[in-house]
């Protein structure tokens, strides 16, 4: 760091430091209340997100399965092969396990699936809490919160109770067309088919559709409701007004509702594991931690996973139009 | 997709002269081909199909797609709890009456075959004296959860108020990161499995737990603080003489008393129930309460699971009924995760 700018930056650093402990403007006092208020969670971030990560990383890195010793890139290496041993057309000669690529592919598209479904159910929600007169309308609020305070292994328990074999609306459909319930249940079927998706869809849904619902009510409050009320006074139809008059002022609120919910469906992992419907990457972390203890591919896999979220959340809510008014 | 409004359009010509006498085009004004969409582009003026649809049946829509959700999202609660009193439930309906006995395994009052799958009541010998705490898990979990709510609030409240009271360099990536739990709680597991090895379990989830419920705290005082004028509440305290901790002790924070409370009860819920994290780091010691549920989710026939969710919607349905006295609707803060 011998750069011509070396001595000036350690210079403005020192002076920095220096008037941060013994203040002597007002300017430097602020700049101190501020380092004390922050210092707390700039503890907790360091202790708790940086220095676990980083030990992630290198354990990532590491060439034993159990300790950190020696670096190779082994892991990363059986990853990315397997990842391109998944691609169609380039991975047809490459004589790896596809099991790394596929559960991503699975995670990314379920996750895409279920994040446009609740976001679209999400904003008809916001829109009609927020437009109608409904009855009851902050009891009906309470109620679509629920869900957030449940975990995902409730959530999966909830659709065992919907579509389970003992499941009510199994039980109903089965009742009305005479099936055995057994062929309509939705959960405790193989793993990867349709109907076993279908119920884990359900699942994600239950905890997505109150989390993108309160995203999307933030953005809607925001509104201007004297633009609608011209519009339809000019003769717009509903449908033109929200065409041309309130999606594009909520566009930005979509977009960040997308990025958030995306990465609340990459995230689940309890209701995977109780419904065991579809192996997606935090399902995987379950087969490499608790079935076979492989730290190092799970650590990779993680890091992998880690780097992607926050990639895409931070590139997502920077370069896009997004906004999170939440 | 079927248009029940069709009929009606079938004489007219699909293609008219625009009144303005710009470039016809055909079909619905909102979905025409070749359009730019966006901002820039005239809508037709003539209603398409789909805006006269919406417009007739839009609302019912709607309203019946808000209805179906809460139905979807809430009659499985209400199930579950029902047939957790329930003796048998084969069909669609309960039968064999009423009974307590799935509430008395699942809190672990009354014997169950296998191992102990209810909340435990641990014996502790101290001096000699016996002592039975019912409900260990219950209670150890509740004091995991007060101890992440302990740390959030020491971290979360100054945060918060330095990002919403002072401007300064870096501001807006720090109110972010506050706000955004950057970690997902099962990366959060993995990477606590070779870094606090050897913590014991219980130190470790509080550790995580404050972690990951943060950014709760944060939004729920951020709202508090962002509804006072603060820059002229603190001008006033200190030009009466009281020094700037003071003043942010015993002016702002009384202030911000609801948002603080609200945020320290959706924290405290949330990091109860956390589960992801808690499956991954847990390893000796007692159990938390979301692995008994899983534990019991994963193993026990479904009337006795009724019973033990049942436990953890009662804690909800109290935590909410809470929430409603300070002003908070729900969950609604926990919208950003």
């Amino acid at each position: 760091m011998s750069t011509l700018d070396g001595p000036s930056l350690r210079e403005r650093l020192r002076a920095g430091t220096a008037a941060v402990l013994v203040p002597e403007t007002e300017r430097d006092r602020a700049r101190r209340r501020i380092a004390v208020l922050a210092v707390p969670f700039l503890a907790l971030a360091t202790f708790g997100a940086f220095v676990p990560v980083a030990v992630m990383v290198r354990m990532s890195l590491s060439t034993s399965n159990f300790r950190i010793e020696g670096v190779a890139l082994d892991a990363y290496r059986e990853l990315f092969a397997s990842i391109l041993a998944f691609v169609p057309v380039l991975g047809s000669g490459i004589e790896v396990n596809a099991v790394y690529g596929s559960v991503i592919w699975n995670s990314l598209w379920f996750g895409v699936l279920t994040t446009v479904a609740s976001v679209v159910v999400g904003i008809a929600i916001a829109h009609g809490l927020e437009k109608y007169d409904l009855p009851a309308e902050g009891l009906l609020v309470t109620l679509i919160s629920f869900p957030i305070s449940l975990p995902g292994i409730v959530a999966a328990f909830m659709m065992i109770v919907w579509f389970g074999k003992t499941g009510v609306l199994t039980n109903f459909l089965a009742f009305l067309s005479g099936a055995d319930p057994g062929a309509l249940q939705l959960t405790g079927q193989p793993s990867g088919t349709l109907l076993a998706v279908l119920g884990l869809f359900f699942g994600y849904l239950y905890s997505m559709i109150p989390r993108a619902t309160f995203l999307l009510r933030g953005t809607y409050a925001e509104v201007n409701t004297d633009a609608e009320e011209a519009a339809r006074s000019l003769g717009a139809t509903p449908w033109q007004t929200f065409r041309y008059v309130t999606l594009p002022q909520i566009r930005p609120g979509i977009v960040g509702a997308l990025i958030l919910t995306f990465r609340t469906a990459l995230a689940i992992f309890g209701t995977v594991l109780v419904l065991k419907a579809l192996s997606v990457v935090t399902f995987r972390f379950d087969q490499e931690i608790k079935v076979g203890f492989d730290l190092a591919m799970a650590s990779a896999l993680a890091t992998v996973f880690f780097a992607f979220t926050v990639a895409f959340t931070f590139l997502g809510l920077r370069y896009t139009s997004a906004e999170v008014t939440g | 997709m079927t248009d029940p409004s069709r009929g009606e359009d079938g004489a007219q010509p699909s293609s008219r002269p625009r009144p303005d006498g710009g470039a016809t085009v055909s079909g619905d004004g909102a979905d025409a081909p070749g359009r730019p969409a966006g901002y820039g582009s005239v809508p037709d003026r003539r209603p398409g199909a789909l805006s006269r649809v919406t417009a007739r049946l839009g609302r019912t829509a709607i309203t019946g797609l808000i209805a179906a959700t809460v139905v979807f999202l809430i009659a499985p609660v209400v199930i579950t709890v029902a047939a957790s009193f329930a003796r048998e439930w084969t069909g669609l309906f309960p039968s064999g009456g009423f009974t307590l006995e799935n509430w008395k395994q699942a809190l672990g009052l009354a014997q169950t075959l296998g191992a102990q799958r209810g909340l435990g009541s641990v014996s502790l010998s101290l001096l000699g004296l016996s002592v039975t705490i019912p409900f260990a898990t219950l209670v150890f979990s509740m004091a995991l959860a007060l101890g992440g709510v302990a740390i959030n609030l020491v971290v979360g409240v100054p945060i918060a108020y330095a990002v919403t009271r002072y401007d300064f360099y870096g501001q807006g990536w720090l109110n972010t990161v506050a706000v955004l739990p950057v970690v997902p709680g099962i990366i959060l597991g993995i990477a606590f499995l070779r870094t606090y090895s050897h913590l014991p379990s219980a130190v470790a989830l509080v550790i995580g737990y404050s972690l990951l419920k943060a950014p709760y705290m944060v939004l729920a005082v951020q709202s508090s603080f962002e509804s006072m004028d603060l820059r002229q509440i603190e001008e006033s305290a200190r030009s009466l003489g009281a020094s700037w901790p003071r003043t942010f002790l015993t002016v702002i924070l009384p202030n911000a008393k609801r948002g603080i409370v609200s945020g320290a009860i959706v924290c405290w819920t949330l990091a109860a129930a956390e589960f992801n994290f808690s499956y991954i780091v847990y390893s000796r010691g007692p159990k938390p309460f979301s692995l008994f549920l899983f534990e019991n989710i994963s193993n026990n026939p479904f009337l006795r699971v009724a019973a033990a969710v049942s436990i953890y919607f009662c804690i909800v349905v109290a935590v909410t009924a809470l929430l409603q006295a300070t002003g908070q609707r729900g969950f609604s803060i926990g919208g950003a995760r």
